[in-house]
């Protein structure tokens, strides 16, 4: 005996219970035909024009329902700006004698690879107990195709709120084209990590154990 | 907080659970001495038959107090169906065979119905949304029990009280007693163990069922391949109980569902055993205990009263 | 005594069945249109095609189809009409090897799209790499794949045949820390895994950014993916005083451990990566999912006008599936084959040369085209140069993108 699934369908084993046509079906159709026939060679030729009819309906409503579908309009659509923008880490730069304490600064290049061109609105940095200048100063415009370098600095106020040893830190710039404004996370990688967790070890030397 | 209650709490629901199933496993055991390794897929089907009720008898909307009767029954029937066709079909045919052979045979229809499931039902190739009872989890002091285990802690000692009536008192249950302590005098003595053994294999398949519909209630979720751990578990239980013994295979499934759940809980905490402690080594300490109960008491916890046997 | 015997070899039997779960594999073959004659080359497709992850897998399998299917109607490569064959690993490292085998015996396969777990992956990698053939990954994510087992501390490439379109471990865990840090200010976390490659690596790179960044571990726990009952796990989490967990593995173990964890009372969500980025989560997981988080690879869709195109063209494929988490970068990467595959062709004047498959390889180093996903071209690793990665929240049962990252190392 071969045993491949319920050997009696149960409740839910098969798809439906209704797609199951059972013998009545047949046999009431063919009960049904004889009025038909008779119909039929009564009126032929009434009973062709309604099939042809139909067929010719039945035809028209399947080419109409598979029409191929209306090529959607195909104005380019303008990227969104994070999708066209490189922020990448160049490195530390000196402060200008001066400065207060405790504070420090990079060097990012931003450029902006196709599209619109694009406003940054806003550079931020996400830990408390760090803030954040840019030089320009934010909002600035930057072509398509251009790069521009910024200067970032940034100064401790709180020791206890920094991150010593981020492995992936990150910028959150805002940015603004004609399609739409976003706040993009820049992660500068390893170089960044590296040389902010060193810059705010030499910040908060005091307070670092 | 003390988290020993809760962490017991939820030893005893999925103990309850595995007990429910493991009663398959014994009283067929207890009986044909066969292990009917597909019992775990008969847990499955009743708990996609009570979602098969769900999804196309019962009006979409009605509440689940309403709903849940009905999906038991839709459970329960569909499990015994393939239970009594298994038995028809499957084993039957072998009762006089080697012993490895409806074992083996076993193993193939588990594989089947698996399968059987995941063609046919629709949508069940990933699992499938079970219905949950509404309402808020109850707090009993530390404790707190969920809406779908209210379900499980109340159906699982009804089954169990039904079941020893059904076994200490009824013509049948006595019937089915004669049957496990010697088929061949049972026969003579008037015992229709055909049919003793149907019923044994039905009686089972509607614990798995009920324990099916608590485990949708209680995950959520219901898969095709829901049975298979859960059904080795339950053996298991049956097993640390003590084979062919009924009340054994509740409290094996008890003891292993705590062990289990103790064992993700606290081991962690012993000193030096951090690396043994979680969940992916809870199946290893449940089977340490197995064994280490195995090696004092083969027969299982409770396995010496025979004449329990059903 | 034979009773005993019997429960004896029942018991052996029984315990072997819990480590052999659910073996072998099962075919399904799909063939792109067949039209124009020439030569037609096969993209192999493997993938978890049935099982708990087949949500995702079906997902790649169809995207990939899709890429054929454009291929062969734009006439993108002369006289090549491309198939697809794709075959079920069922999340198996076992049966990912045995389908590369298979690959590589198949001559007209030219590039394989897969898998989707890191664990197949690397029982995969050499078997490719012996053979010269390209394979290209939407979905792994852990570093080690391309950088190497030490790469943390000196990367290099092992398997020169070995690219991927999905952004590493190695960025979105500590993507995932600093959001939950910074943003989401958190401070004490419960981490959980699956213990398989890719969870273990995920939950790894995650808690030691998370460590680094001043939050404390509430508790460590490795889940057993086989189970559904996690409630121990939920009451564990609930007195460590976590005020969110992290979950390295997927959806199928991830969506009831959601739920189980605040049917205890522990009202904090559950964050994950790409593994549970998936509808299927929030199916699983119930309406208390809300507020749950996971990062993913990429961008979100709507931002890209390719993926928009890419949406459409799916839809018009008529697949049943969704595309799910990998469908853009299962396309892409079947579309990095092909571009590689036309490259070979044009170099050597409209037809495939005998050494095929080297010379795909080689060309994948230099591909270069604006796909679904982004740009899409390789860095000397073989990891994708286009890093960018969102947060996702549930939010009225679907997940809504919170945050975007690029990552320019």
């Amino acid at each position: 005996m071969n045993a491949i699934g319920p050997v009696e369908p149960g409740e839910g084993t098969q798809d439906h219970p209704l797609t199951n046509p059972g013998t009545p079906g047949i046999l009431a159709t063919t009960a049904a035909a004889r009025p038909l026939t008779r119909l039929y060679a009564a009126h032929r030729r009434a009973v062709h024009t309604l099939l042809a009819a139909v067929l010719l309906l039945a035809g028209g409503g399947y080419l109409y329902a598979t029409r191929p579908p209306a090529t959607p309009p195909t104005t380019a659509e303008l990227p969104y700006p994070a999708q066209t923008v490189d922020v990448s880490y160049l490195g530390e730069v000196n402060v200008p004698p001066g400065t207060r304490p405790r504070t420090f600064a990079f060097e990012v290049l931003l450029g902006v690879q196709s599209g619109p061109a694009v406003t940054v609105t806003r550079v931020t940095q996400p830990y408390d107990g760090l803030s954040l200048t840019s030089a320009p100063r934010a909002p600035f415009r930057t072509e398509s195709g251009a790069a521009r370098k910024i200067v970032v600095t940034m100064h401790v106020t709180e020791c206890g709120k920094v991150p010593r040893d981020a492995g992936l830190p990150f910028m959150d710039v805002t940015l603004r084209n004609a399609r739409a404004i976003q706040v993009q996370s820049f992660i500068l990688g390893p170089r960044y990590a590296h040389d902010l967790s060193h810059a705010l070890q030499v910040a908060c030397s005091n307070d670092f154990p | 907080m003390n988290e020993l209650p809760q962490q017991l709490v939820n030893g005893l629901l999925l103990g309850s659970m595995y007990g429910l199933v493991a009663i398959g496993y014994t009283m067929v055991y207890g009986i044909v001495q066969l292990i009917n390794f597909a019992h775990g897929e008969i847990f499955m089907t009743g708990a996609f038959g009570a979602l098969s009720v769900y999804l196309w008898v019962v009006p979409s909307g009605t509440t689940m107090w309403i709903a849940l009767p009905l999906m038991l029954i839709g459970a329960i029937l569909v499990a015994v169906l393939v239970a009594i066709g298994a038995e028809r079909f499957a084993y039957r045919p072998l009762r006089g065979a080697p012993r490895l052979a409806p074992l083996i045979t076993a193993i193939g229809l588990s594989l089947a119905l698996q399968q059987a499931v995941w063609a046919w039902y629709p949508e069940a190739k990933s699992a499938r949304t079970f219905p949950q009872i509404d309402g808020g989890p109850f707090h009993i002091g530390d404790v707190t029990i969920q809406t779908g285990d209210v379900f499980l802690l109340v159906a699982a000692p009804i089954s169990m009280a039904v079941l020893a009536y059904f076994v200490m008192k009824t013509r049948t249950g006595r019937g089915m007693q004669a049957t496990a302590q010697d088929p061949d005098t049972a026969k003579l003595m008037g015992v229709n163990t055909d049919r003793i053994i149907v019923i044994a294999f039905a009686l089972g398949a509607a614990f798995a069922a009920i324990g099916g519909v608590a485990y949708g209630l209680k995950y959520g979720q219901i898969d095709y391949r829901m049975g298979f751990i859960l059904g080795l578990k339950a053996f298991t239980a049956a097993v640390l109980g003590g084979i062919g013994n009924i009340y054994g295979a509740m409290i094996g499934g008890v003891v292993l569902g705590i062990a289990e759940t103790l064992a993700t809980a606290y081991i962690a905490d012993i000193p030096g055993m951090d690396k043994f402690g979680s969940q992916s080594w809870a199946d290893v300490w449940a089977f340490v205990l197995l064994i280490l109960v195995l090696l004092f008491r083969p027969q299982g916890l409770l396995g010496e009263r025979v004449a329990d046997r059903a | 005594m034979r009773q005993r015997s019997l429960i004896a070899i029942t018991a052996a039997l029984s315990a072997g069945a819990l480590t052999l779960t659910a073996c072998g594999s099962r075919n399904s073959d799909d063939k792109g249109s067949d039209s124009g004659g020439g030569t037609t080359v096969t993209i192999g497709v493997d993938a978890p095609l049935t099982g708990d992850l087949s949500a995702l897998g079906l997902g790649i399998k169809n995207s990939v189809d899709l890429a054929a299917k454009t291929a062969n109607k734009q006439k993108l490569v002369d006289g090549v009409t491309f198939k697809i064959q794709a075959l079920d690993d069922q999340a198996q490292p076992s049966s990912g090897q045995q389908n590369a085998t298979k690959l590589v015996a198949d001559k007209t396969v030219l590039g394989v799209v897969g898998p989707l777990n890191s664990s197949v992956a690397e029982s995969m990698q050499k078997v490719f790499d012996d053979a010269k053939l390209v394979e290209v990954s939407p979905a792994n994510t852990n570093p080690a794949l391309t950088q190497g087992t030490d790469w943390a501390t000196s990367k290099k490439r092992v398997y020169k045949s070995y690219f991927r379109t999905a952004t590493t471990d190695a960025i979105q865990g500590p993507f995932a820390a600093q959001y939950l840090i910074n943003d989401a200010k958190k401070k004490k976390v419960f981490v959980i895994d699956d213990k398989k490659t890719y969870g273990a690596g995920l939950a790894g790179t995650f808690t030691a950014e998370f460590k680094k960044l001043g939050g404390a571990v509430a508790g460590t726990e490795h889940i057993n993916p086989d189970s559904k009952d996690f409630s121990a796990i939920a009451t564990k989490v609930k007195n460590s005083g976590a005020d969110v967990v992290y979950y390295g593995g997927e959806y199928p173990q991830a969506g009831p451990l959601s739920k189980q964890i605040k049917a205890a009372g522990a009202k904090i969500p559950v964050v994950g990566g790409d593994g549970i980025y998936s509808a299927d989560f929030i199916k699983l997981a119930g309406a208390s999912a809300t507020g749950d988080l996971a990062t993913s690879v990429g961008a979100p869709v709507e931002q890209l006008p390719s993926a928009k195109e890419f949406v459409a063209n799916y839809k018009n494929g008529g697949y049943k599936e969704a595309y799910e988490a990998y469908g853009g970068y299962s396309y892409d990467s079947a579309w990095a084959i092909i571009e590689a595959v036309k490259k070979v062709v044009d170099d050597n004047g409209g037809k495939l040369p005998d050494d095929a498959r080297a010379k795909v390889t080689a060309a994948m180093q230099n591909v270069s085209f604006d796909g679904v996903t982004g740009k899409v071209s390789f860095d000397e690793f073989g990891d994708a140069t286009n890093k960018q990665l969102t947060v996702y929240a549930v939010e009225n049962g679907t997940w809504k993108p919170v945050k975007s990252g690029t990552y320019s190392g």
